[in-house]
Order: structure tokens, then sequence, then C-alpha cells
């Protein structure tokens, strides 16, 4: 089997990278920001407690999967998806597609995944990239998060796309089946843009969106009694700015890709306001990322006294009412 | 962010950032891990030390060699239960050391499985971290 010519592109994100690049190899024209935004990507929980965390996170992004099904329905895009009960078909599925010249995109556990530095490896297992070819016993990865393919041997990819757990893989795999050849982005934009505020402002969810942001700022103060020893809380601290920089989001949490997506939407919905909306996005993102290397020195310098804690949940709560202004702020704009 | 602001010189871990480029456009960046470039060393310092207490805990009985790579993969009981396909009681016995010599091959296959480790390295721990730290080492 030989690999498939594909045009690999690095993404911020595994989830919107792989869906626009499998549209772009289809024939669509469109950007990540623009993936990202339609399928109202931008959201915020706070977990403080959950059965498959061993301590407090936070997530930045919608749930794994919706970016696919999102733009999917607001593009009249279809994928064709598959699920395996058993490790073989799946792989032999797999197989089949790719001699069949068809780039899929595979659901893996990340820390199976061994072209990825022990250091980046986790159990997650909503890693998702794409499988462009079989040489010998590798496969041929296109993987956004990478500057070029990379190989996969057959048994590591077989372990990632069928390891247990909370989201478990179940071999899943897509690709998109059809695919208008042009698109009136126009109104998908606004229904992401309002589905994207809804989530952050109206979710009845205490620790989802604004709400969720609060509790994050409130109850960070609390890590140091969950801790198992100082390096620990300085391992977890130091977390949030991998969370927020490290871990596919484009920077500050997504919100930097988010600005990008309005002032590209600016033009095409031919409102000029939304290129305001951009830049006090932008800014808001430098906010984050204030956080972001706050967390990495003060974890760094052991520096995680009740204070620091405190200026900590401070400054995560001064995010949280920022958002408030401009989510109700765009809100307004594509009403 | 600008441009300039945001880049980070890491080939270890390369990523896309999307910032203000000069004519004011936003746009993706090709750059690198600022928590990478700027504190691996003490990622590493972190971890060997984990390594060794809890490596210390289980000479001394006090945990399994379960615990010791459940903790440091970061895992959960619920978590390593379904991962493992053990039931939650089980895993949570296996925690502790006298249990876990009692557990059958067939299950030291599946937690060796996801741990990424074989058998023999979950029973030797210090061959089990010993190969993590080979892979930390090549990468």
């Amino acid at each position: 089997m030989t690999t498939i010519p594909f045009n690999h592109k690095m993404g911020a994100h595994c989830e919107s990278g792989t869906v626009t690049s499998l549209l772009n190899h289809a024939g669509l024209t469109i950007s990540e920001p623009m993936v990202f935004g339609i399928a109202s990507g931008i959201f915020f929980g706070y977990f403080h407690k959950h059965k498959s965390f061993p301590f407090p996170t936070f997530i930045v992004r919608n749930r794994p999967g919706e970016i696919r099904k999102n733009i999917g329905k607001q593009l009249g895009i279809r994928f064709q998806t598959f699920s395996f009960p058993r490790e073989e078909s799946g792989m032999e599925k797999l197989d089949e597609l790719l001699i069949s010249g068809i780039p899929v995109a595979c659901q893996v556990d990340f820390f199976y995944l061994d072209y990825v530095p022990s250091w980046e490896r986790v159990h997650i297992n909503v890693h998702f990239m794409v499988v462009i070819g079989k040489e010998g016993s590798d496969y041929i990865i296109s993987d956004s998060y990478f500057p070029g393919p990379v190989r996969l041997p057959e048994h590591s990819l077989r372990k990632g796309r069928f390891a247990g757990g909370t989201m478990s893989p179940k071999g899943f795999i897509f690709y998109p089946a059809h695919v208008p050849s042009s698109s009136d982005l126009r109104k998908p934009i606004l229904k992401g843009i309002r589905k994207a505020c809804f989530n952050m402002l109206s979710i009845p969810v205490p620790f989802i969106g604004i709400k969720g942001i609060r509790l994050f700022a409130k109850r960070v103060a609390d890590w140091p009694k969950l801790a198992r020893d100082t390096e620990h809380l300085s391992h977890e601290v130091m977390k949030i700015n991998i969370l927020l920089e490290d871990q596919g989001t484009g920077g500050a949490g997504f919100r930097y890709m988010y600005a990008t997506f309005l002032q590209q939407a600016a033009d095409i919905v031919e409102l000029p306001e939304l290129k305001e909306r951009s830049a006090e996005l932008m800014a808001i993102g430098d906010g984050w990322r204030e956080i972001s290397l706050f967390a990495a020195r003060i974890g760094k310098n052991r520096d995680l006294g009740t204070a620091r804690m405190k200026e900590l949940g401070d400054l995560i709560m001064d995010r949280a009412a920022v958002e408030e202004r401009f989510f109700n702020g765009l809100k307004k704009s594509v009403k | 962010m600008k441009e300039k602001e945001g880049f980070v010189d890491c080939p270890e871990q390369q990523m896309i950032v999307y910032v203000e480029k000069e004519d004011g456009q936003y746009g993706p960046m090709q750059t690198g891990s600022y928590i990478t470039k700027n504190y691996i060393e003490d990622y590493f310092l972190k971890r060997n030390n984990l390594i060794s207490k809890l490596k210390e805990q289980v000479d001394r009985e006090e945990i399994s060699p379960v615990k010791l790579f459940m903790v440091l993969e970061d895992l959960t009981v619920s978590e390593l239960s379904a991962r493992t396909r053990i039931p939650f009681r089980k895993v949570k016995k296996h925690l502790l050391p006298g249990p876990f010599k009692t557990i059958p091959n067939t299950l030291l296959e599946h937690y060796a499985a996801v741990f990424n480790i074989t058998v023999e390295q979950l029973l030797d721990v210090d061959a089990g971290y010993e190969q993590k730290n080979d892979e930390d080492a090549s990468k």
C-alpha cells in the first residue's frame, strides 16, 4: 500500500485541524478558525470533582466530536462514520478505505502515539488525526500537531484506537462522504456565534461557561488541600499553562483562534462590528496568556502560598467579568 | 498577541498559535512550546522525585506497583477500571501489595497493556520505570 497524496498542514487543534484538512482535501476551501467558529467550538467548563480526573481540571472547547457534527450540520457535509466492537474489523476497514484512496480520520488515545514526546503523552481518548497510508507495518499519519507526516506502528495505532475508559474511541473513524463544492457561510457563521454565546452565557449548569470560569476562580484556592505535596501542587498549577497554551488551543485557551474567526467572519457577513469584537477577544486572550505565564512561574518557584493562589483566583475571576461583557456584546452584535 | 511576542524557539515541541500579523490581520504562526522550552527540567525533576517516592512506598509494601503506575499516569481507580475492564472493587484491592501478589497473569496483562509496559516490568518496578526513563531520554 502506498501513501495517499495529502496536503499535510499543521493545525492549532486536533479535531478542527483534522476536519479542516479533510474538507480541504475534498475540495472545500475553508480555514481552521472558520471551522472552529461555525462549529461553536469556544467553551469553558470547570470540573472540581470527576471520576475520570484525579485532580480538578477545566476544558476550553466544546465536547469532542461536536466540531465535526456541527460543521456537518451547518454546511450540509455528510461524514461517513464507523465504530467497531472488534479490533480486527476496525483495522480491516481502515486498510480497505486507504486502499480505496480515502484519507481517514481516527479517534485515538494520545498516550499510545509513539511519535509524541514522552512528556506530552497523557491518557486522553479524544485525539483526532488523519491516516493517509500504510508502508509495511507502519501507518502514515497526518497529525495536525506535527510539522510533517509521521509514522506509527500498527500495534500502537491499534492500542490507541481501542483503548478503554472514558470516551473510549471504539475504533471510531470518519471521512467526508459528501462535501458541497461551495457553501454560503453567512447563516452558519451567525448560527455558530449565537450558539457559542448561549454556551458561554446561558447553559443553566454552575460549572459551564462564565459560571464555570467563576467557579474555577473560587475553587483554585482549595487546590493546595487536594494536592499530595508541594511538587504535586506545582505540577497541577503549571498544567493550567499546558491546558491553555499547549494542548492544541491556538493560544490563550482558543481565544486567539476565535478572535481570528470573528475577524474573517466580519467580511463574510458584512458586519464590521465583529472586527471590533475580534480585537476585544484578542485582548481578552492576552489576559488568559498572562494567567498561563503566572501559573508557570509560581509553579516553578513553588511560590504557592495562600496569597499567591488568591492572586491566581483573582486573575481568573477578572477573565470571567471581561468574558461576560464580551459574550453579551457579541450576542447583541448578531441578534 | 503580536507575532513577535508569540514566537518561542523550541524545535522539540512545535505548535500553531494565532497571532496578530504586522498588517493587523490575525492568522496562524508556527512556534514552539513556552513551557517545554523554559520548564522541562522542572517537569522531569518532579517526575523523578515522584517515581522515587512511589518506589520507596512499593519497597516498604505500602502500595502495589499498580498504584505506582496509576499515579504516575494520572489515572483514577474508576478510569483504570474502565480501561482494564477489571471491576472497580478489584482494582481498588489491587492497589494494595497483599492482594497484588494474588493477581492472575491474565489480569496483570490487562494492567500492563494500559500502562504500555510488559508484565515483567510491572512485576519488577525498577525495570518498569527505567524503561519509561529510557523513553524520556530518547526523545
